[in-house]
């Protein structure tokens, strides 16, 4: 995990930056654009996840990228919603992957997806044997565990600890990364709600717009970002 | 080409001079101003390339129909004109034309059997063509065209626009000037242009204004307000003299670039001049491209400086574009990337800056100059918005066969978004237009979205 973005020394490092500021409402540019707020995270229509999934995957991505470090966490980035979209979409059903065996869930990592579930079956599935692993070792479901209780779980899952079926080896692997392409991927997705993440590490988004910046070196360069559809912050 | 329509407003006033004349003075069509030999020939081609050269195609070819069938819509406020077929067929075509009845048409407005032409025709302009000219046209559409027999919709106006005598009385305003044509007599080259611009190119057709009874104000080089622009279906057709005009701000070798081949070191040609790159301009020789860029560079007088070619193969080099003195102000607001700066000028950052570049002076032959660029600060908006929400295309031509394109930007700017960076457009770098309302650009909008 400690690659993970938005963890504590990368984010006091990014800490004093204008963007982070912008982020905090200080300094919102003149330009940024009043969004429609949408609608909270109890009240969104689930397009793939049930009751149970979604409220694990809202706890487990709470807890892979906090809240309460100094930039946003992955809820307040959405994170949750983007991973149900995708879910229901093409790269949940893996449509163009290819997906014919052999499968060996014995093989090296390096050897790519080793199962024949596409990604919504392996959160389908995975879920609800993480959670009995969760139930079995601390007594609760995931969602119901405590902080500590839940990093304690997920660092059990990222080591192999949890004995999963081999068809699930790629579990944790996918929670990680859906969760950092969540908080990271342009709006549009559903994550990285109003481009948080973007203005927190001062990455300007979709604008070619640099000509002139690449040597000037130690000078920062203080616009917030563009998505893709236009959006500003 | 509708708001040539336009012109048949006038004919109302002059209903009632118009029936009077009708009643007492027979049709007469002009004499030829020179006899050519009983065994006159044209040259090999020479038909063919009037025809290039006067753009017959662009309004005589339906909608995916054949070239030179006719059957085009020219909508107007009285109704729709029905563009003819022009190809030999007897029936349906001019196959039974003679060549002084086509003569009638082409520089008195007559068709054969004494009908007068509405001016959608542009005859006000290939009056001027030479006798030679018009012959090799005839004997072309005559002898090399293949008749096509397509039976055009008959242009039924209302009243009193279905009078078609009413347009003998406007002729009588409009067409002042002599048939043929009248060198100014400057260098060889310059005449060549002369003619080319005035007769077969009808440019002044566009590129004049019009008078109040909206026939063309400036037909010929002698009048003062020929080619000093004109406004055309909502575009506007930019002077084409005079200080700040595209010819005295550009090259001669430039301005013969931007006719042959759509595209130039400082714009593009849009809407119709578009059309009349695509169908006209591009199929004229290198010299006549320069010939006329000759003659617009030196009508008022300026020195003229021609080049041998135009639109040079080979690699372009792209020079930094750095802003000039006029555009260094917003230039530098632009690369400060400050985030007060306006929002027009935060959209353009980030829009459209990594083509158009800070200095707003684009890339030579590929991205157009946004600062003094005509369509970006005219008198008609619709043209610099529609070129926002649905971006532009030049196509390519032999000289240039790239197609140049810019995408639009409708699903990705608001109305009040599109209205910001238009009015931010026309005032930055020098610019200096007016600005332009969400209403504005909720018009365009809806007028595409019913097309
Ligand atoms: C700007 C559009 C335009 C261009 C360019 C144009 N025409 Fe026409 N022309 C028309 C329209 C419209 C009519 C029908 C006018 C009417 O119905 O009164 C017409 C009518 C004619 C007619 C009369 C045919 C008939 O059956 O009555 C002839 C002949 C003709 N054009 C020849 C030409 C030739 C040759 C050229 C090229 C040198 C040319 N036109 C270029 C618009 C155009
Ligand atoms: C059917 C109408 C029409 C005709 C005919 C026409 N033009 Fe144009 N022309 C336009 C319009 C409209 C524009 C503006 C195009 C744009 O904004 O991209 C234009 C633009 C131009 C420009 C660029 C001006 C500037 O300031 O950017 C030049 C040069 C030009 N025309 C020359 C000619 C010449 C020469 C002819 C005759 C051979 C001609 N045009 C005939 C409609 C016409
Ligand atoms: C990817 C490159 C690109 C971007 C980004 C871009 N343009 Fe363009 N633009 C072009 C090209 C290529 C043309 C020439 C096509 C044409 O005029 O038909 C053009 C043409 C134009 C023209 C017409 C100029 C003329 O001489 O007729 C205007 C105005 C314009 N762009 C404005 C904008 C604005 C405003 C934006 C941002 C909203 C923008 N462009 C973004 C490439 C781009």
């Amino acid at each position: 995990m400690t690659d993970l973005p938005g963890y504590p020394s990368r984010r006091s490092f990014l800490k004093a930056s204008a963007a982070g500021a912008a982020l905090s409402g200080l300094a919102l540019p003149a330009s940024a654009q009043q969004q429609p707020q949408p609608v909270s995270l109890d009240e969104y229509q689930r397009e793939y996840l049930n009751a149970d999934e979604w409220a694990f995957i809202m706890a487990a991505t709470a807890r892979l990228i906090p809240s309460e470090g100094d930039g946003p966490g992955a809820l307040e980035a959405r994170v949750p919603v983007f991973i149900d979209r995708q879910l229901a979409s093409d790269y949940g059903t893996a449509d163009d992957w290819y997906m014919e065996g052999p499968h060996d869930p014995n093989a090296e990592p390096a050897r790519g997806w080793q199962t024949p579930l596409n990604p919504a079956e392996v959160y389908r599935q995975a879920i609800p044997a993480f959670d009995a692993w969760c139930q079995e070792t601390h007594g609760a479901a995931f969602a119901e565990l405590s902080p500590e209780q839940q990093d304690a779980s997920l660092t059990s899952l990222q080591n192999g600890d949890v004995a999963l079926a081999g068809e699930l080896r790629e579990f944790w692997g996918l929670l990680l990364s859906n969760t950092k392409e969540g908080y990271f991927a342009d709006p549009q997705y559903g994550g990285n709600h109003g481009m948080q993440s973007w203005v927190y590490i001062g990455f300007p988004g979709a604008r070619a717009a640099y000509r002139e910046w690449p040597e000037r070196h130690n000078v920062k360069y203080p616009l917030g970002p563009v998505s893709i559809s236009g959006e500003r912050a | 080409m509708k708001t040539f329509l336009r012109i048949i407003g006038g004919l109302v006033v002059l209903g009632v001079i118009a029936l009077l004349a009708f009643i007492f003075v027979p049709v007469q069509r002009t004499a030829p101003a020179k006899e050519l030999a009983a065994d006159w020939q044209p040259e090999p081609g020479q038909g063919e390339y009037v025809m290039h050269a006067s753009d017959c195609v662009a309004c005589h070819t339906a909608e995916g129909g054949e070239p030179l069938a006719g059957g085009r819509a020219i909508a107007s406020p009285m109704g729709t004109i029905w563009s003819t077929n022009i190809t030999p067929d007897t029936e349906t075509g001019i196959g039974e034309w003679s060549y002084d009845d086509f003569r009638g048409a082409m520089v008195d407005g007559i068709a054969k059997g004494g009908t007068h032409l509405y001016p959608a025709m542009p005859y006000e302009n290939y009056r001027l063509m030479q006798e030679e000219d018009i012959r090799a046209l005839y004997d072309y559409l005559m002898a090399e065209v293949a008749p096509v027999q397509n039976e055009v919709q008959e242009t039924q106006l209302s009243f009193p626009f279905n009078l078609r005598f009413g347009i003998r009385a406007w002729n009588w305003l409009a067409l002042t000037h002599d048939a043929g044509f009248n060198p100014v007599g400057t260098s060889d080259l310059q005449d060549r242009g002369q003619y080319l611009v005035e007769g077969p190119g009808h440019c002044a057709a566009c590129h004049s204004p019009r008078t109040p009874f909206m026939a063309q104000d400036g037909v010929t080089a002698s009048d003062d307000a020929f080619l000093t622009g004109g406004v055309i279906d909502g575009w506007n057709a930019p002077a084409l003299r005079g200080e700040g005009s595209a010819p005295q701000a550009w090259t001669v070798g430039e301005l013969a670039d931007y006719l042959a081949t759509g595209r130039n070191a400082h714009s593009a040609a849009n809407g119709e001049m578009g059309l009349v790159v695509e169908h006209s301009l591009q199929y004229l020789t290198d010299e006549d491209n320069l010939a006329m860029a000759a003659f617009l560079k030196g009508i008022d007088g300026a020195e003229v400086e021609a080049p041998e070619t135009v639109a040079a193969a080979g690699p372009i080099a792209t020079p930094d574009p750095e802003a000039d003195d006029a555009g260094r102000e917003t230039a530098e607001l632009l690369i400060s990337a400050d985030p007060e700066m306006p929002l027009g000028a935060r959209l353009y950052t980030d829009n459209c800056i990594g083509c158009h570049f800070a200095s707003g002076k684009g890339a030579p032959g590929l991205f157009p100059e946004l600062q003094d660029n005509h369509l970006v600060t005219g008198s008609e908006t619709a043209p610099l918005i529609s070129v926002i929400l649905n971006g532009a295309e030049v196509p390519g031509t032999a000289k240039r066969p790239m197609t140049l394109r810019m995408q639009g930007y409708a699903e990705r700017l608001s109305d009040d978004e599109v209205a910001e960076l238009a009015t931010w457009l026309r005032g930055a770098w020098g610019n200096d237009a007016g600005p332009v309302s969400p209403a504005d650009v909720a018009d365009v909008r809806d007028t595409d979205a019913t097309h």
